[in-house]
């Protein structure tokens, strides 16, 4: 005899094998390989991706006239095998595309929850404060912060998480807002219950939907941002591959070796498409309305 | 009402003053404009004398507290590299921006309400899927290689357009695209979840009840009542375009503020860098108020305390 | 009778303008940078002097090969080793009518001069003590010291203003609506968008041939390029190397190559205790680098190898001297004598200041490691790394350029050497009592043999990594005729002509 507790197990199980059969295949594959890259990429690497060879320099992917096995995708202007940069890239824009979400998410959530929980003054603040954020030219505070602490990856997320959590707290601030006027807050405001109590427990778990949607869609956004960057000068140290490097490096080479800059330009499109078509089912399968329906 | 939109004007006040005297600092810790004015080969005596000029000799926060006495004259001071004060620089290229971001907006708008709309009303049929793809790729792709690749579309191989400058539709529609790409991408999904929460409303059901024909459902009903929430975003993402068009304008040579915000940066010229950020900032400001008035007005949700 | 003699003479003026051709067509001009005033004293790059050339003239200019030769003067005397005259040409006339006098070039010399205006080139000019107008059409110059350089001085700036112009309506009318005594007429300018120009048909030259010529300002390398792809713009300078063959294989386009004036090395922080004290390692930092690689594979052999910092353009080049060969074994023996097996060192580098920066310091840095060296490389932002190079706050190594500015060794080394210079990384006592020996020498013989023996000096001390000269590439659209590509990435278009 099945007792309740039971049944909902299996109901959940049920739920979750449900839900797997609706990711959306081809993006969540992409994202797969993207990982199976970062982690993975001194295996996977033909080359080395930062050793010269000045004497193969401007060579063309191997179905090209001149192009050799050797170098499946071809060779930059110094020689560096394309395909291994672009593997190792993989390690970049997975780590500026999550960490710097998640650096960005927090901040942004956290405050975001703070401004819609207490509101008046508190909000006031926070909210002029994403607006002086919003206005300071986003390459200036890069400048300023590269300038002074150097181009390196770390840095480079940490520009990223001070520039881009403002995407957040708008949105959060308004969904904690609704939240923290629905009786069952005030039913636990009422019962004695703590400010940060409330606010950990109640509120925050109920906006992470909202926060990883967003998340999900901005780590598209994060590697587009490095890859701007990277065209500024701005960016992540050289040798060190990224895909934005690569194309911002790339892009005078465009008419003579169309390589350099193609194959990186799509692999972060599809990433970030991968991300975005992730992130907007997820939103769909989150949004309470639609659940009610299925 | 008036309370409201009174202490927000008081409050994007001290958000300016924020951004002035952020960007003050920042702008002078990162480098030094004299060492960029002068060649090499100028004398140490030239240095002092324009580091003097330039009211760089002084400690960092007499230097602030000077300028914004001036600023609330309305001085924001005279550029280092050109012969003209900061804010008329910024003046003379405002209308450039402005006429560049309408543009793109509009661009934008074309496209992706449309698409937005359709997506929505056939929610997962292929159309949808498409048409969320289609809007995707504006923000799959940085805009300078967006900028680039069109330039060498349609100016070097198809020779149809003009590959940069400044005038009438044939400059302005190469960078417009570019930047409303990505306005597109957010435009049309927005757009698409929020129609298809008013579709679910009582009122669309009611009216699909009474007989009203689908086509009038969509024009009357669905597509008025989403209409503020749509200026939102639109509205939002002018502000962002304005002053952000950076990359934009640096590869399409258009004489705009953001161009110039860049090259002020780079020259480290602190009364234009200060000026560009202003005004921009202000843009920015007044929009939000703008949209955050419009959303009080019309949305009996939110209530303030 | 007269009628006809009348008719007849006007005829016969008239008919060479109408075979001549009265000046036609518009040249389309695209550079990096935009202008930033329209005052001539304010300028001190290259593609500001470009503009200036056309709208004003100077004493004097330099052919492609440096020497100076007469434009407003016509001659000059060294009347003693500190005083110089020279005669003006008469007949030259500004572009609202006003002749051209003595009076006008003192004005602009002082003007250059004037703290107050703040011109980016007063220094080379603080060794005038006094400029004195001896008659409308002679002037009188007073050096502080002897200056052998002070012909070249004139040809290098000091563009002539018309000072009674500028009295009488004012400084900032003149910036708002400038005039000058060069072969094209100030139109408009649309700040960041355009600057035109128009023939000035009684230029003392005789009239320009382009009837219309408009600077444009095109930051972005790639779409500067396109603009000449697609015929919008004439005429381009820097075309990247790897581009030359296929911008060359289009037709309608032409492109000039020309050793440029400008060289590039690496720069050594020698001021800082440590390794780079050690002669022996900065040579072996010299033996260690492969130039006629990066030539021929990073910069697609647009370039020749330096055995100093001085190009073959300068005044007191020395050719006897050869550049560094590439022997990685002996850099890694001298570094290992000097104790520095595994030497660790910072590698700076702007990213798109010069042609190819980037690119050969990467290729630099491949090649340290190579010999043993590990290397830490620094791409810096340009105006990040120019606060730390006049700082004297360099670490370790830095790439940089230097362009040509007077044709003569003095400038180069002055530059570097002099533990004045804000650029000073590298003091030998010897050195610089051989610079400012040579400097206030009025004797060429004797210049040349101390530049000689600097250069020696200077190479065996090796105080940077020699590497190249540019080769610069112009893009000219085959519209234009009669334009000469120069080393000092300069033009002058009063000869130019464009045909539909």
């Amino acid at each position: 005899m099945k007792s309740p507790e039971d049944s909902r197990g299996s109901q959940q199980r049920l739920k979750l094998r449900k839900l797997f059969r609706r990711i959306p295949k081809g993006a969540a594959s992409i994202i797969l390989i993207l990982l199976l890259c970062a982690v993975f990429s001194p295996w996977l690497a033909p080359h080395n991706p930062i050793e010269q060879n000045l004497g193969a320099a401007l060579k063309p992917p191997f179905w090209q006239g001149g192009g050799t096995m050797d170098h499946l995708l071809g060779t930059d202007n110094l020689g560096r095998d394309i395909l291994s940069r672009i593997i190792y890239g993989a390690r970049i824009s997975v780590i500026v595309g999550f960490v710097g979400v998640i650096l960005a998410g927090a901040v942004g959530t956290l405050l975001g929850v703070i401004a819609g929980y207490f509101g008046g003054k508190i909000d006031a603040v926070i909210m002029r404060l994403t607006d002086i954020m919003l206005s300071l030219p986003f390459i200036l505070v890069g400048i300023a912060i590269i300038g002074a602490i150097g181009p390196s990856l770390t840095n480079v997320v940490i520009v990223l998480g001070i520039t881009q959590w403002v995407g957040y707290t708008r949105i959060i601030r308004f969904e904690a807002m609704s939240l923290s006027r629905s009786e069952f807050i005030e039913m636990a405001v009422i019962s004695g219950c703590r400010w940060w109590r409330i606010l950990l427990v109640h509120i925050l778990p109920n906006v992470l939907n909202s926060a990883v949607v967003l998340a999900t869609l901005d780590v598209g956004k994060m590697i587009i941002i490095e890859a701007a960057f990277s065209f500024l000068g701005l960016g992540v140290k050289p040798p060190t591959a990224t895909w934005g490097a690569m194309l911002a490096d790339g892009r005078l080479y465009m008419t003579v070796a169309w390589w350099i800059v193609t194959f990186p330009g799509l692999a972060i499109f599809a990433t970030v498409l991968a991300g975005n078509l992730i992130g907007d089912w997820l939103r769909d399968e989150l949004d309470p309305r639609h659940q009610l329906k299925a | 009402m008036g309370a409201y939109i009174v202490r927000r004007l008081l409050q994007s006040l001290i958000v300016i003053l924020g951004v002035i005297v952020i960007t003050f600092i920042i702008s002078r810790v990162i480098g030094d404009p004299v060492a960029l004015l002068l060649p090499p080969e100028a004398s140490p005596e030239q240095r002092a004398y324009l580091t003097k000029d330039l009211g760089l000799d002084r400690p960092l926060y007499i230097q602030l507290v000077v300028y914004v006495a001036k600023v609330m004259k309305g001085d924001f001071g005279h550029s280092f590299r050109h012969q003209e004060s900061a804010m008329k620089l910024v003046f003379e290229r405002l209308p450039a921006s402005l006429y560049l971001s309408f543009v793109a907006v509009l661009l934008a708008i074309g496209v992706a309400i449309p698409l937005g709309i359709i997506s929505a009303i056939k929610r997962g049929t292929i159309i949808d899927r498409i048409g969320m793809t289609i809007a995707l790729f504006g923000q799959s792709i940085p805009a300078f290689w967006a900028g680039i690749m069109l330039i060498f579309i349609f100016a070097v191989q198809l020779h149809w357009l003009p590959p940069s400058g400044y005038g009438g539709f044939k400059y302005v529609i190469l960078p417009a695209t570019t930047l409303a790409f990505f306005v597109s991408a957010a435009t049309a999904r927005l757009t698409r979840s929020n129609v298809l929460d008013a579709l679910d409303m009582d009122y669309v059901r009611y009216a699909r009840l009474k007989g009203v024909p689908e086509f009038v459902v969509i024009t009357r009903h669905v597509i008025r009542n989403t209409f503020v929430t749509i200026f939102n975003i639109v509205a939002l993402q002018l502000g962002l375009v304005i002053g952000g068009a950076v990359i934009t304008e640096f590869i399409f040579s258009w004489p705009g503020i953001g161009r110039l915000s860049l090259e002020s940066i780079y020259s480290r010229d602190y009364p234009v860098i200060q000026a560009t950020v202003v005004v921009a900032a202000l843009i920015f400001v007044v929009i939000n108020l703008l949209v955050d008035i419009v959303y009080i007005a019309t949305d009996p949700r939110v209530k303030r305390n | 009778m007269k009628k006809y003699l009348l008719a007849i003479v006007i005829v016969c003026f008239l008919i060479p303008g109408l075979v001549l051709g009265a000046p036609k067509g518009k040249l389309v001009i695209a550079q990096g940078t935009e202008l930033t005033s329209l005052d001539p004293a304010l300028h001190g790059t290259t593609s500001e002097f470009n503009y200036d050339h056309a709208v004003f003239d100077k004493l004097y200019l330099f052919d492609v090969d440096g020497n100076p030769v007469p434009r407003v003067a016509v001659s000059h005397k060294i009347i003693n080793p500190t005083t110089w005259e020279f005669k003006l040409r008469k007949g030259i006339k500004f572009h609202n009518g006003d002749p051209v006098t003595a009076a006008d070039v003192k004005f602009s010399v002082e003007h250059y001069l004037d703290p107050k205006t703040k011109a980016p080139l007063a220094s080379f000019y603080k060794i005038v003590k006094e400029i004195k107008a001896v008659d409308e059409h002679t002037i009188q110059v007073t050096t502080d010291k002897p200056d052998p350089l002070l012909q070249k001085r004139f040809a290098f700036s000091i563009f002539i203003l018309p000072s009674k112009y500028i009295k009488e309506k004012g400084y900032d009318t003149f910036l708002k609506r400038p005039i000058g005594c060069g072969p094209f007429k100030f139109v408009e300018w649309v700040r960041a968008d355009r600057l035109v120009l128009e023939a000035y048909e009684d230029y003392w030259a005789g009239s320009p041939l382009i009837k219309t010529v408009v600077f444009r300002a095109i930051p972005e390398d790639t779409t500067r390029l396109a603009e000449l792809q697609t015929g919008m713009a004439d005429i381009i300078l820097n075309i990247p190397p790897f581009l030359v063959n296929q911008v060359k294989g289009q037709p309608g386009i032409d492109v000039q190559s020309v050793p440029s004036g400008r060289v590039i090395l690496l720069y050594i922080n020698t001021l800082a205790p440590g390794s780079l004290q050690d002669k022996r390692v900065r040579q072996a930092l010299n033996y260690a680098v492969d130039k006629k690689t990066i030539i021929d594979k990073v910069l697609m052999g647009s370039g020749f190898q330096m055995a100093i910092n001085i190009p073959p353009y300068d005044f007191g080049y020395d050719p006897t001297l050869k550049p560094y060969p590439y022997d990685p074994e002996k850099a890694k023996k001298l570094l290992a004598e000097a104790g520095y097996k595994d030497l660790k060192l910072v590698l700076n580098s702007p990213s798109g200041r010069y042609v190819m920066d980037k690119q050969v310091a990467e290729a630099i840095a491949g090649m340290y490691e190579k010999a043993g060296i590990k290397v830490d490389f620094r791409m810096r932002e340009w105006g990040d790394y120019v606060k730390d190079l006049f700082g004297k706050k360099l670490v370790d190594t830095g790439l940089i350029g230097s362009g040509l500015v007077m044709y003569d060794a003095d400038g180069r080394l002055s530059l570097y050497f002099l533990r004045d210079s804000v650029f000073c990384y590298y003091v030998n006592a010897e050195i610089e009592k051989w610079i400012l020996e040579a400097r206030v020498s009025m004797d060429e013989k004797k210049r040349k043999e101390l530049y000689s023996k600097i250069s020696k000096k200077i190479f065996e001390e090796a105080p940077f990594v020699f590497l190249y000269q540019q080769q610069d590439h112009w893009g000219v659209s085959k519209k234009v005729k009669g334009f000469q590509a120069r080393g000092d990435e300069q033009f002058f278009l009063y000869r130019v002509s464009v045909e539909k």
